[in-house]
């Protein structure tokens, strides 16, 4: 509804955790993603909203930095 | 065990968040009662978490009240939490993405009925609340839709000799206070409310439900289309039944409210048995009549 692209609330971004490992994630601002390095999953943020579904997630290959 | 297909629910809330604004009457309704039993708390909670948010009514009418700043709208469907105002996640609440220890209030909006984990779910939500954190969540109760429960079974069995799941099974208003205490919630308090819906025509019940995004998901249920046949001597069962002098009918919801704590040092503790140090009845100076002189 808003002209501006929503980003991801900070207070929100502090509490989230992986719905998998119920590991920390790390926010990758590029890519708009936030890691789990622990369940190797890469969870997509869309418009601002972390889409923190395990069948949404990208799978990361190899070993994640 | 997997009682409700969590793809369909999805699909039927992505489908429904379109129309919300107008078959969103009953989940704007709760949330309004919803918010005035958080007024009723002797508590601030500046972080709120709200579990299957729908379109974000209470995202719209928490913030200002009881010093809430902030309420996380989420939902498993992103098209209902692209409506909400705020802060906004895609998630399952079988599977919740959320820290322990980090928020001061969880509240839930008539969508807990579509977990097929209750118990886990509620343990998450416990889990992710601060010591002395609340939760307050309102879900269908096992009266719900009884007349349309009803109507259904009776032209099934009618006609195709046999029941199939067709209305959601619901909480029972018995089991929700041992759930919410095996959840590890002190203090648990459940209550219900019953709000009857007038409709001009079963049909349009039933077009109000699929709007609402809560047709059914049940897994077992039957696919394909309903039997012609079958949905309108259902229709007919609930006008023969139910319909007042002008025809039109009664849909009956039942609200179960669950309401607990999460465990801190300073809410009240049971006494260990035995561990009296005073007689009761020297308190209230009533002493058994064999005592008395």
């Amino acid at each position: 509804m808003s002209e501006a692209p929503r980003t991801v609330d900070p207070k929100l971004l502090e509490i989230l955790v992986c719905p998998l490992s119920k590991g920390p994630l790390t926010y990758d601002p590029q890519a708009q993603e936030l890691i789990s390095p622990q369940a190797g999953l890469a969870y997509p943020i869309r418009d601002g909203i972390p889409i923190m579904l395990i069948d949404a997630a990208r799978q990361l290959d190899g070993e994640g930095a | 065990m997997k009682i409700f297909d969590r793809a369909t629910v999805r699909r039927h809330r992505d489908r429904a968040a379109p129309g919300l604004d107008h078959y969103g009457f009953l989940f704007a309704e709760v949330a309004e009662r919803l918010a005035e039993r958080v007024d009723d708390v002797l508590r601030d909670f500046p972080l709120v978490l709200d579990l299957g948010s729908h379109g974000g009514d209470l995202a719209r009418l928490l913030p200002g009240r009881k010093g809430i700043s902030t309420v996380i709208s989420c939902d498993l469907s992103e098209a209902m939490v692209a409506q909400a105002p705020g802060a906004a996640v895609v998630c399952d609440e079988e599977f919740l993405p959320i820290a322990p220890n980090s928020v001061d209030l969880v509240v839930s909006n008539l969508s807990l009925h579509w977990v097929n984990d209750l118990p886990g779910a509620l343990l998450q939500a416990r889990a992710a609340l601060k010591p002395d954190g609340f939760f307050l969540a309102a879900l269908f109760g096992g009266e719900t839709l009884k007349e349309l429960r009803d109507s259904l079974a009776a032209a099934e069995i009618e006609l195709e000799g046999g029941l199939s799941p067709r209305v959601s099974p619901f909480v029972d208003v018995r089991d929700a206070g041992a759930l919410l205490s095996r959840a590890g919630f002190s203090m648990p308090v459940v209550d219900t409310e019953t709000i009857t819906v007038t409709y001009e025509h079963p049909l349009k019940l039933m077009n109000d439900l699929r709007g609402m995004g809560e047709s059914n998901a049940v897994h077992e249920r039957r696919k394909g289309l309903s039997r012609r046949e079958t949905l309108l001597t259902a229709v007919e069962n609930y006008l023969d039944t139910h319909a007042d002098d002008e025809g039109r009918v009664p849909a009956t919801f039942q609200i179960v409210w669950l309401a607990g704590w999460a465990p801190h040092d300073s809410q009240p503790q049971p006494k260990a048995p035995g561990s009296a140090t005073v007689s009761l009845a020297d308190v209230l100076g009533t002493h058994p009549p064999s005592c008395s002189s």
